[in-house]
C-alpha cells in the first residue's frame, strides 16, 4: 500500500486510477484556478512532497492561520495547501477521526483541517453533522486569513460556516441537506444545544422585557437578527432634529 | 606481383574480411529472449482483458528502490548569502556540472534558483539518482498516534523551557552553550581521529585566495 509523492499522476487528465470521493477523482473537489495554485506553490513542492498521514502532522501543527487564498497574486495558504494533501492521500477514516479529537485538543488548526476534510470527503450527510456538532462547543480563537486582511474567528464559528455556508476557504462545498430536512426524515435527532435550558430562559428574558419596554421606547425596535431598524434609527434621527428646531 | 595484398597492405585472405563478424549464437539467445518476453506480455494483456481491464505495461522499479519520504527539515536556501566562492571559467555546461547555484550531487546539476532546484528535488530523475520509489509508504493509525505523541511531547519541552525568570534564563541559555561547545568538540575531535598520526586537518592558507578586493 502506497500512494504517490505529489499529486502529478492524481491530476492527469488522461485518467485517473485511485480512490473515488462522490464518484470522482477527489482532488476535484477544488476548484480548477486554486488546485493549479496550489501545484504551483512553493510551500506545496518543498512541505508536502512525500507526506503520508503521519509525517502531515509535522506540518499541521505549524499551522498558524486558516484562511483560502490571499493577495493579488492568490496564494494559497498552508491551510489549504494541507486539505489538498488530505484529500490527495485520503487516510482511513479512524485518522481523520483520531486527528479530529484527540490530536485536535492539543492543535487547534488540525481539528479546523480535519473537520474541513471530513465536509469535503464524506458522503452521508447525517454522519458529518454528528461529527462536526460536538466541536460548536470548542470556542478556542483561530486566525484566519483573508484576502488581503486578517480576521478573528472561533472554531464553533468555522464549523458552524461549514455546515451551513456553501463557500469557505476558496472552496465551493459539496451540497449538503440543511439539518430540518434530515431531522424530518428522521435520519438525524434533534440537536441539543449545550446551553441547555439557559437558551429558553434567554428566550423568555427576551420576551418579558419585550412586553415591559413596549410602551416606553418607540424607537428600539429590534428586528429579527437583532439588530436595531435601519428605519426606526433614521425616524430617531428625525426626531432629535425636530427637537433641535 | 607474386603476391595478393589490400589496397592499404592488409594481408587478408579475402578482400571482405575487413567486415564485423556477427556472434550468431549471442543474438540467437537474445530474439529468443525477446520472444518470451512478448509472450508473457501477450498473456499478460489477455489476461487482463478477460478481467474487464486495461493491460498497461510500467517501467519496472528497481529491487532495491527505497520508499520516498517527506522532507525532515526546510530546503536552507540561505546558507550561501554572503560568501564568496569561485566558480571556474568553463565549470557548467547550461544545467549540467558544478558553477554558481544550487547544486544537486546526485544528479551533477545546478539550478539557478530556489524554485528550479525543488522543483528538481521532486522530479522523477532525481528519485531515479537516488534510488527512490517515488511512492511513499501509507501510515497506519498507530504510526500516526505516535508521531503525534512525540510532537505533543516536543511542544511541551518547548513551553518548559519558554520562561521569563531572569535567573532560570541565564541556566537554560548556559545549558544551551554547554551542549553547542560539546558539539563542536566532538567534530574536532572526529576530524583528528581521520587523519593519520591523529595531527589533524591542517589548515592551508594562501594569500589573496580568491577574494576579490
Amino acid at each position: 500500500m502506497a500512494h504517490q509523492a505529489d499529486a502529478k499522476r492524481a491530476l492527469d487528465e488522461r485518467g485517473y486510477q485511485g480512490v473515488l470521493i462522490r464518484g470522482d477523482n477527489p482532488l476535484k473537489l477544488f476548484e480548477k484556478p486554486v488546485r493549479d495554485r496550489i501545484v504551483d506553490s512553493y510551500y506545496w513542492k518543498e512541505q508536502c512532497f512525500g507526506l503520508n498521514a503521519a509525517t502531515l502532522l509535522d506540518r499541521a501543527v505549524e499551522l498558524s492561520f486558516i484562511g483560502g487564498t490571499y493577495g493579488i497574486a492568490q496564494k494559497p495558504t498552508p491551510f489549504l495547501c494541507l486539505a489538498f494533501k488530505l484529500l490527495q492521500i485520503t487516510p482511513d477514516r479512524e485518522i481523520i477521526l483520531y486527528y479530529l479529537e484527540h490530536a485536535g485538543d492539543e492543535f487547534k488548526y488540525l481539528r479546523a483541517l480535519a473537520a474541513f476534510y471530513i465536509r469535503l470527503a464524506w458522503e452521508k450527510d447525517e454522519e458529518v453533522y454528528t461529527t462536526l456538532e460536538p466541536y460548536l462547543a470548542d470556542f478556542r480563537k483561530l486566525k484566519r486569513r483573508t484576502r488581503e486582511s486578517w480576521t478573528l474567528t472561533h472554531m464553533d464559528e468555522f464549523i458552524d460556516d461549514l455546515l451551513v455556508k456553501n463557500r469557505v476557504c476558496a472552496t465551493t462545498l459539496p451540497k449538503i441537506n440543511p439539518r430540518t430536512f434530515l431531522e424530518d426524515e428522521g435520519k438525524l435527532e434533534e440537536r441539543v444545544s449545550p446551553l441547555g435550558e439557559e437558551l429558553d430562559e434567554l428566550d423568555r428574558d427576551d420576551d418579558d422585557e419585550g412586553e415591559r419596554s413596549e410602551g416606553e421606547v418607540e424607537e428600539l425596535e429590534v428586528n429579527g437578527n437583532g439588530h436595531q431598524d435601519s428605519d426606526s434609527r433614521r425616524s430617531a434621527e428625525d426626531d432629535e432634529m425636530n427637537d433641535a428646531d | 606481383m607474386s603476391e595478393r595484398k589490400g589496397a592499404y597492405g592488409a594481408k587478408s585472405a579475402s578482400d571482405t574480411s575487413f567486415r564485423k563478424t556477427w556472434d550468431r549464437e549471442e543474438y540467437a539467445a537474445k530474439a529468443a529472449e525477446r520472444d518470451q518476453k512478448a509472450k508473457e506480455e501477450g498473456k499478460a494483456r489477455h489476461e487482463a482483458a478477460a478481467a474487464g481491464k486495461k493491460y498497461i505495461r510500467r517501467a519496472s522499479t528497481p529491487e532495491d528502490a527505497k520508499d520516498t519520504e517527506a522532507r525532515k527539515a526546510r530546503l536552507n536556501v540561505a546558507d550561501q548569502v554572503g560568501k564568496t566562492q569561485l566558480v571556474a571559467a568553463g565549470a557548467g555546461q547550461g544545467k549540467r556540472g558544478k558553477s554558481a547555484g544550487f547544486y544537486c550531487d546526485a544528479c551533477d546539476l545546478t539550478f539557478k534558483d530556489n524554485l528550479q532546484f525543488v522543483e528538481h528535488l521532486n522530479s522523477r530523475q532525481h528519485l531515479v539518482a537516488t534510488g527512490e520509489s517515488g511512492e511513499v509508504r501509507r501510515a497506519t493509525l498507530d504510526e500516526v498516534k505516535e508521531r503525534f505523541e512525540y510532537l505533543k511531547r516536543k511542544r511541551e519541552e518547548e513551553k518548559a523551557r519558554e520562561t521569563v525568570d531572569l535567573g532560570t534564563r541565564i541556566q537554560v541559555a548556559a545549558e544551551q552553550a554547554e551542549r553547542e561547545r560539546e558539539e563542536k568538540r566532538r567534530k574536532r575531535n572526529e576530524k583528528r581521529r581521520k587523519t593519520k598520526d591523529g595531527k589533524g586537518v591542517e589548515e592551508i592558507k594562501v594569500e589573496n585566495d580568491g577574494i576579490i578586493c
